[in-house]
């Protein structure tokens, strides 16, 4: 047992885990952050993607000791249900939404993106997401999303 | 879950070694992105030794003799640099191509090489350039060629006592080379090489001067066909030369592996891929 500090959607915490224990179990059943899933647990299906100092990764192979110190973000640093952000605004209106359970992780891959790439072309848009699987949507509502929400994002500044 | 281990995470490199001569049963955690998939199905250890945070084992630089790269270098990082880019862009190539960009963000050089997969990425371009290991242990340290180091699918000449610290390439040998990484999968992303080869190659007035190729997934262990780089060298750049050459670097790598019955559909792929890399 450590007890670890990072900061998590902007705000320090502080807690004790277990040396065996994954990022993924660390928020979801310690910091009750339930946006992050788990999907497969292998590095596969993206579900539990977080940004570590706004790069991707999946939290499922993540030991919660490497965040120590880090910055750590999961989507309910993106918006909330009274202010969403410009990209969960544009996943829904595209219906790039179905059962959700892809959502929270193929936002912050978008986020992600944006962040480094403000005008992107649509190949680099299906390069960004290609860690994400969608059982649902056939991804083409999710790249126009997210071609969407850049567009709203480059006007807004 | 994944099986009960105590993990420390190494501040320097003295401390990482320190940690892996002093405690029992322990593996070096890098990336995760293999060792945490494989301890979920099973592999277990009483320490895990996190060399991630170790900063002089991070990042490209320069030395005498070319240049180094950290082991615990990132994908991502390695495919982003301007450096790598310019002078192993065979690696650069391959290590874009890694996984997702999730795995290229954790996953790093020295986990993959360790790994020693027969579709490592990685391997092959490394392969192309010659690169040596450093390795490290509490008694010194020791140089030796990436081809020697992996002796076997997924297994290398390293002892338990060691750490890989850094990966070395010569100097700027390539600078008129054309060079290059292609590989062939089942999809685009989170996909396993099938196929893979790396290549540099230097042509001067209509002949092979100087041919580099490296080849994945076809053999126990990516291997460069170094009989058929030889034939090569001097020889007329010639559709007739092109075609002999492959047809020995095939009959090579039937000759290590046997036949197997994914040959049916690799051999013809991998005859194209290499008549047209050589024609350039
Ligand atoms: S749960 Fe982590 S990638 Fe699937
Ligand atoms: S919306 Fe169902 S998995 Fe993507």
């Amino acid at each position: 047992m450590v007890t670890i500090d990072f900061t998590l959607n902007g705000k320090r915490v502080t807690v004790d885990v277990n040396d065996n224990e994954t990022l993924l179990f660390t928020l979801r059943e310690k910091l009750s952050i339930k946006s992050v899933k788990e999907g497969c647990s292998i590095g596969e299906c993206g579900t539990c993607t977080v940004l570590i100092d706004d790069e991707t990764h999946y939290s499922c192979l993540t030991l919660s000791s490497k965040v120590t110190g880090r910055d750590v973000k999961t989507v309910e640093y993106l918006g909330n249900i009274i202010e969403l952000h410009p990209l969960q605004e544009a996943f829904i209106s595209c219906g790039a939404v179905q059962c959700g359970y892809c959502t929270p992780g193929m936002l912050l891959s978008a986020y992600s993106l944006l962040l480094k790439n403000k005008d992107p072309q649509d190949e680099e848009i299906k390069r960004a997401i290609s860690g994400n699987l969608c059982r649902c949507t056939g991804y083409i509502q999710i790249i126009e999303a997210i071609r969407y929400a850049a567009g709203i994002l480059k006007q807004n500044c | 879950m994944l099986p009960e281990f105590l993990s420390r995470t190494a501040k320097t490199k003295e401390e990482a070694l320190s940690y892996i001569t002093g405690l029992e049963d322990v593996k070096v955690l890098a990336g995760g992105t293999d060792l945490i998939v494989r301890m979920r199905k099973g592999e277990a250890y009483k320490h895990l030794v996190d060399v991630m945070e170790v900063p002089e084992m991070k990042g490209i630089s320069c030395d005498e003799e070319g240049f180094k790269i950290g082991a615990t270098t990132t994908h991502n990082r390695l495919s982003n640099s301007q450096f790598i880019k310019m002078n192993a862009r065979s690696l650069s190539l391959a290590c874009g191509l890694i996984g997702s960009p999730q795995i290229r963000n954790m996953g790093t050089i020295g986990g993959n090489l360790i790994n020693a997969s027969p579709a490592a990425d990685t391997i092959p371009p490394l392969l192309v350039h010659d690169a040596v290991l450093t390795l490290e242990s509490k008694g010194g340290e020791r140089k030796e060629e990436l081809e020697d180091f992996i002796i076997a699918p997924y297994k290398t000449s390293m002892k338990s006592d060691e750490l890989l610290t850094f990966i070395h390439i010569k100097r700027k040998r390539f600078k008129d080379y054309r060079e290059g990484y292609k590989r062939v999968t089942k999809r685009a992303a989170l996909a396993i090489s099938r196929l893979s080869v790396a290549w540099a190659i230097h042509e001067y007035e209509g002949l092979f001067h100087d041919v580099r190729l490296a080849i994945g997934s076809c053999t126990p262990m990516p291997f460069r066909p170094r009989i058929v780089e030889e034939f090569l060298k001097g020889n007329k750049k010639e559709e007739q030369i092109i075609i002999e050459s492959v047809k020995m670097i095939l009959e090579e790598i039937k000759r290590i592996t046997g036949d197997r019955p994914s040959f049916i559909y690799k051999i013809p792929v991998l005859k194209d891929l290499l008549e047209n890399i050589l024609r350039g």
